[in-house]
């Protein structure tokens, strides 16, 4: 399972209790969205330690970097690079 | 105000307010007339509620996280006659789909404000008159719409500006949505006194909001216990953090001690406020002065100004000092009653007195401490959610016999929702299945975070469910 596909599985599965892929798109707002809240994103950024071997700062805990599917894969992808 | 990049001065802030009042002029808005607020914490959430005024409106701020299904009841019930929301808000959309030709849309643009026109404005509202509708109590039954009227909102920010000692110097960090009580009395005092209202980042974003803190030079900031819970845990507060931080404030029930000795160890420089209201007083009771907060533990404190509280007994009479009973208030910022509802009006206002459901005492000196709820509503985080609600989601699948929600101790946002259901026949995936269903229909808040199936629902002889019992199972 590729990295995005990986962690769209972990947001649907545990926040939208889903497993239709359909049913967020990869752009959409994740906080105005309310898909995940001041508690939920602690529990997606133990996720994306524990699965991808990297360690999220505080300071890295911005919109830029989690407000979609594909901020959160594009700031893992260059965690692992970088 | 200060919403992102977005800078107001009180000047636009006011032009911006009249051009709403021309908008909704525009849309034939006549005086009284309800006009519904679907907007998340931005600056139309506010000058719109000005601009309603300005046009003799009465504003109804919804929940903005609600869904099509929590939307319908109440634009029907408070019989809205526009609706100022985000375009392309599905929910609202879907919602107003059913009032095609009563109900207009007056649909804005992100980070975009009114279309600048000028209004004339009327003689103004009388004081007694209805300002604002804020619903309490969930979808399921009749809802509740508080009342306030203009004289309820400024005796409620009044005494709120006298002992937080508000002035033109203040800049208050905002976390919490105008849509609720407590929210809506921090944008009201804060415009009042001439303060700046800085528009907080998400929670979900603890490091950006303590950045806020230094960059804004906050001098104030309000929260629920799990805004402090959350910051505490995910971010080094301290006085280098917050530097101008003068005061901070709670409410939204009450904050475990524990956290309270924190938070005041982290910021020893600020004055904590320990409060107590209801939406049913425009957010207000007591406060608890900082310099009381240890002497005093456990209490809310007192009656805000022109405000008295007693406590009643079950037979109606009042009751002593020490003896536990039900919080009852009195005093010019107490609702004018629920909107369309006159027994649930009349079951809360009687003879003067606001009945508040809380059970409390108050010791020798008058300070008030609280002794549980009666009624069944759950807090969690900022929201308040009716078991009801979710129960009726719940019982929509078909393999559910029946359900009943309760709220469980949590130690961050105060309480969880659990689901105990019963079905008929074990589901594969059956929690996730259920959580899933609720997602798609209620508010992201309302949504279980535990569900646990039973064989059976522990009942009252006369047939009531035992909540209690589910809340002392879980815990022991």
């Amino acid at each position: 399972m590729d990295q995005r596909h990986q962690i769209k599985t972990f947001v649907l599965q545990n926040f939208l209790f889903s497993e239709d892929h359909g049913a967020l798109g990869d752009a959409d707002s994740l906080i105005r969205g309310g898909v995940i809240d001041s508690t939920g994103i602690h529990e997606l950024i133990l996720f994306l330690e524990e699965s991808f071997a990297i360690r999220v700062a505080p300071e890295e805990m911005t919109p830029a970097n989690f407000d979609s599917i594909q901020a959160v894969d594009d700031f893992v992808a260059r965690k692992r690079t970088g | 105000m200060v919403d992102g990049a977005r800078r107001t001065t009180y000047e636009e802030f006011f032009t911006q307010a009249m051009a709403c009042a021309a908008a909704l002029g525009a849309r034939g808005l006549q005086p009284g007339e309800r006009v519904a607020i679907v907007l998340p914490n931005r600056l139309e959430a506010a000058t719109t509620v000005y601009g309603i005024w300005l046009a003799g409106g009465v504003a109804v701020p919804l929940n903005a996280q609600a869904r099509a299904r929590d939307f319908a009841p109440w634009l029907r019930h408070c019989d809205a006659r526009i609706v100022v929301h985000e375009r392309a808000h599905r929910d609202i959309e879907d919602a107003m789909g059913d009032f095609e030709g009563t109900t207009q849309s007056l649909p804005l643009d992100d980070n975009t404000g009114y279309v600048e026109a000028s209004f004339a404005t009327g003689d103004g509202s009388d004081g007694d008159s209805l300002a604002m509708l804020l619903y309490t109590s969930g979808t399921t039954g009749a809802p509740k719409g508080v009342m306030l009227s203009h004289a309820n909102l400024l005796a409620n920010a009044e005494a709120v500006i006298d002992y937080l000692q508000l002035t033109a110097g203040d800049s208050v960090l905002d976390v919490l949505p105008f849509y609720y009580a407590y929210g809506a009395s921090v944008l009201h005092t804060h415009l009042l006194s001439g303060g700046r209202i800085v528009l907080a980042p998400s929670l979900a974003f603890p490091h950006l909001v303590a950045q806020a803190l230094q960059a804004e030079s906050i001098t104030g900031f309000c929260g629920v216990p799990s805004t402090y819970s959350l910051l505490l845990e995910h971010v080094q507060l301290s006085g280098q953090v917050a530097p101008s931080l003068r005061y901070l404030t709670q409410a939204g029930g009450a904050m475990p001690g524990k956290l309270v000795r924190r938070l005041r160890d982290a910021l020893p420089h600020a004055r904590l406020f320990l409060m107590y209201g209801q939406t049913e007083a425009t957010s207000r009771l007591t406060y608890l002065p900082p310099e009381h907060v240890d002497e005093r533990a456990g209490s809310v404190g007192r009656a805000l100004r022109d405000v008295e509280i007693r406590i009643c007994r079950d037979d109606g009479s009042w009751a002593s000092p020490g003896e536990t009973g039900e919080v009852c208030a009195r005093g010019p910022n107490v609702m004018l009653g629920y909107w369309n509802n006159p027994e649930a009006t009349a079951a809360v206002l009687r003879e003067g007195w606001l009945h508040t459901g809380d059970l409390g005492h108050l010791d020798a000196e008058g300070y008030l401490h609280l002794d549980g709820r009666r009624s069944d509503m759950i807090k969690t985080g900022a929201h308040r959610v009716n078991p009801a609600d979710v129960e009726e989601a719940i019982s929509e699948l078909p393999w559910v016999i029946e359900a009943a929600v309760v709220g469980i101790d949590d130690d961050v946002l105060g309480q969880v929702i659990k689901a105990f259901v019963v079905v008929a026949e074990e589901q594969p995936r059956g929690a996730d299945r259920i959580r899933a269903h609720c997602r798609a229909r209620l508010a992201p808040y309302k949504v279980p975070k535990q569900v646990e199936f039973i064989g059976a629902l522990p009942r009252t002889a006369s047939g009531k469910v035992r909540r209690v019992q589910l809340t002392e199972a879980e815990i022991s």
